[in-house]
């Protein structure tokens, strides 16, 4: 009986080991063949064989969905080139790995990195700014969403083709609105009014106001009142060695916060996108603040009536509006020159009015190419949905401006993280100030060491 | 030792209640894998109908049976190079004399207290300068020697007795022959054990495989999970419990089947 | 002579060992020891020697001292309550009963879930607003938990995890020195008439303190190097309060791109665990009961 049991497992264990050699050959064939077509077109290269190119990711979920169906297009659509789209792990996990190709013939042509990675990318040395290809062709890139280009253009130069974007929004319940005797139509736009707002949505199960503890949050609704994240005009006009998101500007958003929190009216939901979207549809939450990107999704998802609005800004200055946030796509340099030319041909590709609008349709991320909320199928969607109109506008009237245009430092992914910090001892209880200071001097010195590191 | 009746009652009702209780995460994971997602918002413990269409999504979604393949490669590779790697190191330390022996063996086991994330920086560089990003020995060899195999296999090679070594080689077995034919087929339970174990946590690794490997072809299916998960929008929890219970059935039933040697093997590697 | 040819061959015998581990082992920890007393630049290779700055910065900063408590609380949390636990059921599994073998099936089942399987199943248990133990404590009447998201509970809720996690395989290895204990010292006692407690308390724990020994040790190290939890429940939050050394290395390496400081963290970390094992050993060895 024993015997019999252990003969099982050892037929078991055997069996997994033929399976395993069957399947080790069978794929290492496959993997040198592989390996054999990337790196063999840059000699013998035929018409036949497209030039083939990688181009490293962090889209996962249904985002990943939408990319791979618009690469399988690409690929379809012509044969000269083949873009092989590779997940990578989070913008985090990712950037290791290309710090460790960046620059060789290995690297992929196309690396996708979020928007605070723009500073590290472009002092790595590993790319080649897109300007390069634009004034080689003339490339006419007036086309594309100026307010984005805003972002990725630094010193005049263009370095990365802006892909996935988004902005914040800040999304509430209309029926609660009914409910509280407030104008479902015409949300709060200031932060008193959030406050006020707040205090009347507020019951016993649902808070009035929430937003996730994440920096991107805080940095837009410092830039929304025109306020500067760094010194040397957010570190575009020179390199930025101080942060001054701790004054005035950032100040009224830890006491806007804090005012909702001492009055009960927020709710935390952490720092996990999925917690505070969740908390919203299952109505614990009246008010919050989330990506542009996940309207769509929320709308389908409440069973509720959703509104989409305007950030909120200080009562006493004027809207400036909202940083881009998301991704671009960079290109590298050290690869072989028809490699680079794939992944140009790729990038123009991606700007079309029909990919973008499949995009926007697929992932809710905005198109960078207005011409898509033309196309048709845009225009059925934004019928069916007229909140996603929201999002555009306040994108488009966004004023440009240093504050618009965002904070350039090498260290952004460490400051986020105090500010993350800074925020959860806000709602613990400790000063704003205190914490905003402290977030503020932790920045500086990360600044600091990275620009003794990198002399 | 008979047992009252009343006494064996409430002790499967303790074991039930206890089984209950470890196993419900599980459980919970496996009804979820079957709900909508209206279903999962709303909170229901129990899905209405079992409905497979969340794993055809996640199947659909991720290559995820070449990941699976992936995930068997490297884990048998893992389990058969610690086996033989360990086993030879273990017989050296029991059935050979040599200076230095305990130092070396103290050395040995220190490893075990280096945590893998603490070297897991140069030794990405190492993989790399190799050229073994995204190759199966890159995912596997690294992980060859385990101090806690060595370990587990001195401790069980010692019930041996030594005068047996004596013995064979007065008969004139030769070293490699006495631990071919005699060492190893005594220490079938604790190779066993050690296989499995090795097996089991190759197949749980995580941050290693994401880091080697830049495109899908050697993948294992952990990074398959996190693949599942979006970031900034809404994640869709039954595809994602879908693949929690695609990834975790293969290494349940390895357990199921060697529970018993796995007990075994590991308590004789406990005691000295 | 003899000692010689004795050395040859064993070397030979330990040769895939000693390769691997200086490789993969010993080298690497070198270069990290050697990365700690450097800053690093953008492409992670040492570019300013700093000495023992890192260090020192290391050790007047609050956020890693505060590392280094939430990861001994971490420890403290889990490995005692793991091992109680395990042995609780170990003991009840250890019964003499029909059908006891599915049940040992049972509680061994959580060693064949990955950590990032069992992280994102709980994940959903924490949820704030659609997971079930929120749900349960509604039903109840009682107020909400922010299990993930509240300082003074998020430790406490990754460190049940991680015991759930750990109970599969330390409650095998106390299953299997229970039943390597020779039946005759029961069979004695039983004559003498002493109950259960009497039992456990002279017989079982003495017999099984080798086993309760290792487990322990082989808990405590592994309660050391917690990481994959950490970064799918918590990312080290709220206020620091999960930020376990681990995480913090990770953080500092692949995230603020400073290899220095993150070896230093690791160098750190090293000769912590290995103060607490060979604490460890001399305290548990006295207590310890060989046969």
């Amino acid at each position: 009986m024993k015997n019999m049991k252990l003969r099982l497992l050892f037929l078991a264990i055997l069996s997994l080991f033929v399976l395993a050699a069957c399947t080790n050959s069978d794929s290492k064939k496959n993997d040198t063949t592989s390996t054999n077509n990337t790196n063999d077109n840059s000699g013998k290269d035929t018409a036949s064989d497209p030039i083939e190119i990688d181009f490293w990711h962090a889209m996962s979920g249904t985002a990943q969905e939408t990319l791979d169906t618009i690469v399988a297009n690409f690929n379809k659509s012509q044969d000269k080139y083949k873009v092989n789209a590779q997940y990578q792990g989070t913008y985090e996990e990712s950037l290791p790995k290309l710090r460790s190709v960046g620059g060789t013939k290995d690297a992929p042509a196309i690396t996708q990195v979020f928007e605070i990675g723009t500073k590290y990318m472009i002092d790595s040395g590993f790319i080649e700014p897109i300007q390069t290809f634009i004034d080689k062709e003339n490339y006419d890139i007036s086309q594309l969403e100026q307010n984005i280009l805003n972002y990725y253009t630094v010193d005049d130069k263009l370095y990365s083709m802006p892909f996935n974007s988004s902005t914040p929004v800040m999304i509430y319940n209309k029926d609660a609105f009914k409910a509280a005797g407030l104008d479902p139509e015409k949300a709060p736009a200031t932060f008193n009014e959030v406050i006020e707002a707040a205090k009347k949505l507020k019951t016993d199960d649902m808070a009035g106001f929430s937003m996730l503890t994440y920096g991107w949050f805080f940095e837009q609704l410092v830039a929304t009142q025109g306020g500067l994240y760094v010194n040397n005009d957010n570190g575009r006009s020179d390199t930025a060695t101080e942060s001054v998101f701790n004054g005035k500007e950032g100040l009224n958003v830890f006491n806007f916060l804090k005012q909702m929190n001492d009055d009960g009216t927020f709710g935390n939901f952490g720092t996990n996108w999925d917690d505070i979207q969740a908390a919203f549809t299952a109505e614990k939450v009246a008010m919050y603040m989330d990506s542009s990107a996940g309207v769509a999704g929320m709308i389908d998802a409440a069973p509720f009536d959703v509104g989409v609005a305007y950030i909120p800004y200080a009562d006493d200055v004027e809207r400036a509006g909202v940083i881009i946030g998301g991704a671009s796509l960079w290109m590298s340099k050290g690869i072989e020159e028809q490699e680079q030319e794939a992944a140009w041909e790729f990038m123009k590709y991606l700007q079309t009015s029909e990919v973008q609008a499949e995009w926007h349709l697929g992932t809710g991320y905005f198109a960078i190419n207005p011409a898509a909320y033309e196309e048709q199928n845009v225009k059925d969607k934004w019928a069916e949905y007229p909140q996603f109109k929201v999002t555009v506008d306040q994108l488009q009237s966004t004023k440009e401006s240093f504050a618009t245009r965002g904070a350039l430092i090498s260290v952004f992914p460490e400051s986020r993280q105090q500010i993350v910090n800074a925020l959860e001892r806000l709602y613990q209880g400790e000063d704003p100030q205190k914490a905003l200071d402290d977030a503020a001097t932790e920045t500086d010195k990360a600044m600091e060491t990275a620009e003794k590191a990198n002399q | 030792m008979k047992k009252t009746y009343l006494h064996r009652v409430s002790l499967y009702l303790l074991l039930t209640f206890c089984a209950l209780l470890l196993f419900f995460p599980i459980i919970y994971a496996f009804f979820i894998s079957f709900m909508t997602n209206t279903e999962v918002m709303s909170g229901k413990l129990l899905p209405q109908t079992f409905d497979l269409s969340n794993y055809y999504k996640v199947f659909e979604r991720l290559p995820l049976v070449t990941f699976l393949i992936n995930s068997f490669i490297v884990s048998c590779t893992v389990m058969l190079g610690q086996l033989i790697v360990s086993s030879l190191a273990a017989y050296a330390f029991v059935f050979i004399p040599f200076k230095g022996r305990d130092l070396l063996f103290f050395i040995f086991v220190s490893t075990m207290m280096i945590p893998w994330e603490a070297t897991m920086i140069p030794n990405f560089f190492i993989i790399q300068k190799l050229d073994w990003l995204n190759t199966y020995q890159g995912l596997s060899l690294p992980f060859f020697a385990l101090a806690f195999g060595t370990f587990l296999l001195r401790q069980h090679f010692k019930t041996i007795p030594y005068e047996l070594y004596e013995a064979s080689r007065v008969v004139g077995l030769s070293r490699f022959a006495f631990f071919w034919r005699i060492v190893l087929p005594m220490s079938k339970t604790s190779l066993v054990t050690l296989g499995a174990y090795g097996f089991l946590t190759t197949w749980n690794m995580y941050l290693w495989p994401l880091l080697i490997t830049t495109n899908d072809s050697v993948r294992t299916v952990q990074i398959g999970l996190k693949q599942l998960q979006s970031q900034e929008l809404g994640t869709d929890w039954g595809v994602v419990m879908a693949g929690v219970v695609v990834v975790i059935i293969p290494t349940l039933l390895l357990l199921f089947i060697g529970q018993k040697q796995l007990q075994k093997g590991l308590s004789q590697g406990a005691i000295k | 002579m003899k000692q010689l040819t004795h050395m040859r061959s064993a070397l030979l015998y330990l040769l895939p060992s000693l390769i691997l581990f200086t490789v993969f082992i010993f080298y690497p920890m070198f270069r990290t020891l050697y990365l700690s007393f450097f800053l690093t630049d953008a492409k992670g290779n040492a570019s300013v020697a700093v000495g023992l700055d890192n260090y020192i910065h290391l050790f007047t900063s609050s956020q890693f001292l505060n590392s280094m408590k939430a990861t001994l609380l971490f420890v403290l949390y889990t490995v005692p309550l793991g091992i109680v636990i395990a042995l609780f059921l170990a003991l009840l599994a250890n019964e003499k009963l029909k059908g006891i073998g599915f049940f040992r099936t049972i509680f061994s089942s959580t060693m064949g879930v990955s950590v990032a399987a069992s992280s994102v199943i709980w994940l959903f248990l924490f949820h704030p607003s659609i997971g079930m133990f929120n749900h349960v404590l509604q039903l109840l009447h009682l107020p909400q938990v922010q299990w993930l998201v509240d300082p003074d509970w998020a430790l406490l809720s990754v460190a049940i995890t991680t015991i759930w996690m750990n109970t599969g395989f330390s409650f095998l290895i106390i299953l299997g020195g229970l039943q390597n204990i020779d039946q005759t010292l029961y069979e004695s006692a039983q004559i003498d008439g002493a109950n259960y407690w009497y039992r456990l308390r002279r017989i079982t724990i003495p017999m099984l303190s080798p086993t309760l020994f290792f487990i322990s040790t082989i808990s405590l190290i592994n309660a050391f190097q917690t990481f994959g939890q950490i970064d799918i429940l918590t990312k080290g939050g709220p206020t620091q309060a999960t930020n376990l050394i681990v995480y913090s290395i990770y953080r500092e390496a692949f995230v603020n791109y400073q290899f220095g400081t993150a070896s230093a963290q690791a160098v750190i970390l090293f000769v912590i665990v290995l103060f607490v094992t060979i604490l460890q050993f001399k305290l548990g060895e006295k207590k310890v009961h060989y046969q």
